[in-house]
């Protein structure tokens, strides 16, 4: 391998090692989305989830820009996966996955399982 | 392409009532179906200007969930003859709708923006729409922002006065950009009357100080403020420089000129 394969190559490697990573991440943010269900049922709140949850665009304007970008195009959609969220974001599906997490975790977004599929929704109703 | 335009200013009296219905009237005189919405739920002024009477429903029943969006819509293309449609969507100005407006909760705000977000999919794809202008109040408050975020492109209209230019270049680098809006300028009521000769000048200076592209700047002109807002002006002075002015900010729009 000549050096320009190589110096191609590396960048390339340390990708799929963070993509590696988040999916390793992504499946520790389920369980604790599933802890925090339990703990939801039982009436406890997670220490993570805000007190006040909607995902209006004040809170929008007061987020963090990477995950503004990923609330934000869930609030046109309504209900998605992570894939099509990466779609129109442009960004890699492994990504959108660990952010849309952190925005259930946050207590903004609600999680579904339709058999391989995970939908996220913005949950209207209970939130009156 | 943008099919709906929010249009904003940071003060109030800076045009937006008059560059949202002036623009969607050149809109709809050149062949667009067109829906004005008056978002100014603290100050309704669309039903005046328009001189509506007799609404059955509301934006506001929209937006409550009340009403299906195709009850609030007004008929008005008789106002604009041509091969377009006109349309309006008023705020209702009785007091009582202007306090229950005012003292909803973020919750509420959320679905309004689920609801404003749906007039997409409702309007431009089974209705036909060709554009949706949303006529915002001013300043940073939900109804406002609820628009920019459920917009495609952000009219700003701002004048030179010195109370609006510092609030309006915060409001495009801290509001419009965090939402990766794409932002048009209008300066409005420029007062140096030979301006045509500085134009480009002061376009460049204007764009250099505010960050943003120009869509096009107006003079004050005194027809303008003797219509006192009674006039669809592009429609009822075609002939006069205010009407080239629009019809030209509404030929970009519709060209997809806007950076």
């Amino acid at each position: 391998m000549n050096r320009n394969e190589l110096s191609s190559k590396k960048p390339l490697n340390i990708l799929e090692k963070i993509e590696e990573s988040l999916e390793k991440l992504n499946d520790k943010i389920e369980i604790m989305i599933e802890i925090q269900k339990n703990e939801n049922t039982n009436n406890l709140r997670s220490p993570l989830q805000l007190p006040d949850a909607s995902l209006d665009v004040m809170t929008l304007l007061s987020m963090p820009d990477h995950l503004r970008k990923t609330a934000m195009t869930i609030c046109r959609c309504t209900r998605a996966t992570a894939e099509e969220i990466a779609d129109q974001t442009k960004r890699a599906r492994a990504v959108e996955s660990a952010y849309l997490n952190q925005l259930v975790i946050m207590g903004y977004l609600k999680k579904e399982r339709k058999g391989r599929k995970a939908y996220f929704f913005i949950d209207k109703e209970s939130q009156s | 392409m943008s099919k709906i335009i929010a249009v904003h200013s940071y003060k109030g009296g800076t045009g937006k009532t008059l560059f949202s219905v002036n623009l969607a009237a050149a809109l709809a005189k050149a062949g667009k179906k067109v829906c004005v919405f008056d978002l100014d739920f603290r100050a309704p002024s669309l039903f005046a200007i328009l001189k509506i009477s007799n609404v059955e429903f509301w934006l506001n029943d929209y937006l409550n969930n009340t009403c299906e969006v195709g009850k609030t819509l007004i008929n008005l293309s008789s106002r604009v003859p041509g091969y377009g449609k006109f349309y309006a969507c008023l705020a209702n100005p009785s007091t009582e709708a202007i306090r229950d407006m005012s003292s909803k909760d973020r919750k509420w705000e959320m679905r309004a923006l689920g609801r404003l977000l749906a007039l997409r999919e409702a309007l431009l794809k089974n209705q036909e729409f060709d554009y949706l202008f949303f006529d915002t109040s001013p300043g940073l408050q939900y109804s406002s922002i609820n628009a920019i975020v459920a917009a495609d492109y952000v009219v700003v209209a701002t004048t030179g006065d010195r109370s609006d230019v510092d609030g309006t270049k915060r409001m495009l680098s801290e509001l419009y950009n965090l939402f990766e809006k794409k932002t048009g300028l209008v300066l409005n009521k420029v007062l140096d009357p030979s301006m045509n000769a500085k134009r480009t000048e002061m376009q460049n200076k204007i764009k250099a100080d505010y960050q943003v592209p120009m869509l096009g700047m107006v003079p004050c002109f005194c027809e303008v403020l003797r219509a006192e807002g009674s006039l669809i002006f592009v429609q009822d002075k075609p002939d006069h420089p205010f009407t080239k002015i629009l019809t030209e900010m509404a030929r970009k729009i519709e060209n997809n000129e806007i950076e």
